[in-house]
């Protein structure tokens, strides 16, 4: 995996204001991302969840604190095509994004951007592929695959980069559940590898599968630690403009009939398996 | 009592240039009755949002036939009278906002089919007080100052503006917060029990519509698979997979209680869920 | 999915013997070939190009349809432009009808300034057709980089073009979405009402254009994420060869051109 190990990126104090606006979307932020690491960002709409994430890869600069990707100051401008080689990001609409005629150019999109030698590109380009579990697509048009294979192929550009960190701003809201799946295991199987992944998301299921989850709203962070201990209550869950899973909502009534699980539950098996025990 | 929109047999091919055509429906049979809120779940490529246009009187089918209380879709004054009478929202319906205030956007549909004046305001309020936009506030805003929530529902509102009896919604609910699902779907509820209003949601996602609709329509490869309620799709969790669905939490657990043996009457009901796990506890403290 | 295959100024897959032409040459050669045609072509030198163009694109085994298609965009224009110069230029009166006359210059000018037209949309739908959106970029970003020790902003000319180029298929795909929604809420594109038409497209425009620049931001965004470079120019994983053989044909075929159009 590209970067050194010990990679991180450290947000202080960070605070931003997009220009002409009335108000801040993002204020105070204080939060560390570490390699080897899948964080999901929650927070409902207009919470400053993909304003965070643009803040990470210096697309958007501080308006108050500092971002250091990698030890790279994002205000800086000379660092901007380091950062850019360590944090890769895909976006929420597979269908933006991709500016390649065949999935094998797409890919390549980066590494020639890079002005990598031939061979070089080849490997990267391969190894992504092979990363992402799409070598067959290799000559394929883009625009005659699936929205889910489309951002499989996006997920593999970004790969080519070679980054430490991974940044999907909402890259699963528009695919079917199949699709979010597949991208989800693909995030866990490269977080194995030592990639950092913050994935940015309004889907409960798949902040449930992180190592950590940071609740974002109206700018601040309003809760941040393990899916778990951040996701049990569905009555706190909804106050923060999420929407809480169903089995939180069924351990919650569970508890009111005298019966609570013993811990946090988020998914069904962890349910019925407290219940056995 | 007549159902209001009826499909017999309804298939669709797109025609493309030079290469034949795709087929998109085949054999599609349904019907759709006042008053209910039938939801009609498929993945992406299952023919879904081609369905909702041919229902809608964007397409004439190639084969089969289409009627609306029993009057028969033939002609291209018909499939024009059908789009008045049953409502479609896209996708993304934001992205069809283009008038220069608020007001001007949601009267547009209205205004297409001939109403004006007096009769043409008060429906447009209407319209607007539904989704909870304040004309005073809002209506002579230009639709692009607005923020994503409350565009949405300039959109919802320019397609209620025609008064159908009939909402055809495909995917309703994405990128939607929780607030904004909770106020969609009390809506919707809303729109069925005092208005009479037949709803059709259309989505790969049935968690969103799960407590809301009352029959479940299964689409796979342009074919309609089968017909259900709640509580037969909860047992049907294999079925669904092979069509590229998913039950939702809810009907997962409902699932796993029922192959123990526990049948829940109600899989949207987190209280009769509560009671039914509860049992498995005190059956365990039994042994 | 269904409906995306749309060719009418968009990249064909199909592989023909100009995909592989290195796209430097391609533009190189269309530039040629459309300014002499401007400047000088006339009367039989067009028509002499048009046969030597066809004959050139059928032995590339291109498909002419496609190509034909692309003039639907523009025939409203050109019919317009051809009856301007028909009605008010000055010359012989050949034909009259009421305070309407059309003159043997004007005739000849409209026929003759239609030409060049439709040649012109032709070479450049044959260069899109046959070039993918990046590499005619990188194209540019090559032959403009010269320009670059002028201090001429080329980077901004090149990302802007590239995603113009790459926008085509997304700009048929969104005005399709918006006349849908448009068509659920009454609005008649069938309708023999020709006002009501016209009246109907700003519904129509208006969202497209939001919908497009707004994609166009996102596209670019994409772009930048990976490092793609102000000045355009990037290495590839297939560098375009520019062979003995690509540099002969070139040069024949704009030879002939000029040739054709000089000769008659």
């Amino acid at each position: 995996m590209g970067g050194d190990s010990g990679n991180r990126i450290s947000v202080e104090e960070l605070s931003f204001t997009y220009p002409g606006a009335a108000r801040e979307a993002l204020s105070g932020i204080n939060l560390f991302f570490e390699q080897g690491e899948f964080c999901a960002i929650l927070g409902r709409n207009g919470s400053g969840k993909s304003t965070l994430a643009r803040c990470l890869n210096a697309i958007l600069a501080p308006s108050g604190g500092k971002v250091t990707s990698c030890g790279l100051d994002t205000r800086d401008q000379g660092g901007s095509l380091e950062i850019k080689k360590r944090i890769a990001m895909v976006f929420e609409d597979p269908d933006t994004q991709i500016v390649g005629t065949t999935v094998e150019e797409e890919v390549a999109f980066g590494p020639e951007n890079l002005r990598l030698s031939t061979d070089v590109i080849r490997e990267r380009v391969d190894s992504s592929l092979e990363l992402t579990g799409i070598r067959e697509f290799i000559g394929r048009q883009p625009s005659r695959l699936s929205e889910g294979q489309k951002q499989l192929v996006a997920i593999a550009g970004a790969l080519a980069m070679e980054p430490a960190f991974l940044v999907s701003d909402e890259s699963t809201s528009m695919l079917d559940t199949n699709a979010r799946q597949r991208i989800l295991e693909l995030f866990l199987s490269l977080k194995e590898k030592g990639m950092g992944i913050i994935h940015v998301t309004h889907f409960l299921e798949e902040a449930a599968m992180s190592d950590r989850v940071v609740v974002l709203d109206n700018g601040r962070v309003r809760a941040e630690g393990a899916p778990g201990d951040v996701l049990y209550d569905p009555v706190k869950v909804s106050e923060m403009g999420l929407d809480p899973l169903p089995v939180t909502i069924v351990a919650r009534e569970m508890s009111a009939m005298g019966y609570p699980p013993p811990g946090p539950v988020l998914t069904v098996e962890e349910l019925l398996a407290c219940i056995r025990a | 009592m007549h159902p209001r929109l009826t499909l017999e047999n309804v298939s669709y091919s797109y025609p493309l240039p030079g290469r034949g055509e795709v087929p998109a429906l085949s054999g599609i049979s349904l019907r759709v009755e006042p008053a209910e809120i039938l939801c009609i779940g498929g993945a992406n490529g299952s023919g879904k949002s081609t369905l909702a246009q041919v229902c809608a009187g964007l397409l004439m089918p190639s084969s089969g036939s289409v009627r609306y209380q029993d009057k028969r879709v033939e002609r291209h004054k018909d499939l024009l009278e059908l789009r008045r009478k049953v409502g479609l929202l896209f996708q993304s319906p934001e992205d069809q906002l283009f008038a220069d205030t608020v007001e001007k956007d949601i009267s547009f549909g209205p205004r297409n089919h001939g109403l004006r004046g007096a009769d043409l305001e008060a429906r447009v309020r209407r319209a607007a007080e539904l989704f909870d936009l304040s004309l005073e506030e809002l209506g002579a805003r230009s639709p692009f100052s607005l923020s994503g929530g409350e565009k949405r529902r300039v959109a919802l509102a320019g397609v209620i503006a025609l008064d159908p009896e009939v909402l055809v919604l495909d995917e309703p609910f994405i990128g939607m917060d929780f607030d904004s699902r909770q106020h969609m779907k009390a809506l919707l509820g809303r729109l069925r029990d005092t208005s009479g209003t037949s709803i059709v949601i259309i989505t790969h996602e049935l968690s969103s519509s799960w407590s809301l609709a009352d029959r479940y329509a299964l689409l796979a490869g342009g074919r309609l698979e089968s017909l259900q309620n709640r509580s037969e799709l909860v047992c049907n969790e294999a079925d669904l997979s092979a069509l590229g669905l998913r039950l939702p939490q809810w009907g997962l657990l409902a699932n796993r209680l029922e192959k123990m043996g526990i049948v829940v009457l109600d899989p949207a009901d987190p209280l009769a869920l509560a009671r039914a796990v509860c049992s498995i506890g005190e059956a365990g403290d039994d042994r | 999915m269904i409906g995306k295959d749309i060719t009418i100024g968009q990249y064909l897959a199909k592989p023909t013997a100009l995909h592989r032409l290195d796209p430097r040459l391609k533009v190189i050669a269309i530039l040629a070939g459309a300014s002499v045609i401007f400047l000088y072509g006339s009367g039989w030198g067009l028509l002499a190009f048009t046969g030597m163009l066809v004959l050139v694109l059928v032995l590339a085994r291109m498909p002419l349809w496609p190509l034909l298609k692309s003039l639907r965009t523009v025939w409203v224009i050109i019919l317009i432009t051809a009856l301007l110069q028909f009605f008010l230029t000055p010359g012989k009166v050949v034909l009259s009808w009421g305070f309407l006359t059309v003159t043997d210059t004007g005739l000849y000018n409209g026929l003759i300034f239609s030409s060049r037209v439709v040649i012109l949309v032709l070479l450049l739908a044959a260069l899109v057709m046959t070039t993918a959106p990046l590499a005619l970029a990188d194209a540019l970003a090559s032959l403009l980089s010269p320009l670059r020790h002028l201090k001429v902003p080329v980077g901004h000319v090149i990302t802007v073009t590239s995603i113009t180029l790459m926008f085509i298929p997304n700009i048929l795909e969104v005005s399709r979405k918006v006349m849908r929604a448009q068509m659920a809420r009454g609005a008649d594109f069938e309708s023999w009402n020709v006002f009501r038409r016209v009246r109907d497209i700003v519904p129509v425009l208006v969202p497209l254009f939001v919908k497009v620049f707004h994609d166009a931001e996102e596209l670019a965004l994409a772009m930048d994420v990976r490092a793609y470079p102000e000045n355009g120019i990037r290495s590839r994983l297939y560098p375009p060869r520019i062979g003995a053989l690509e540099i002969v044909l070139t040069l024949g075929f704009m030879s002939i051109a000029v040739g054709l159009i000089f000769v008659f």
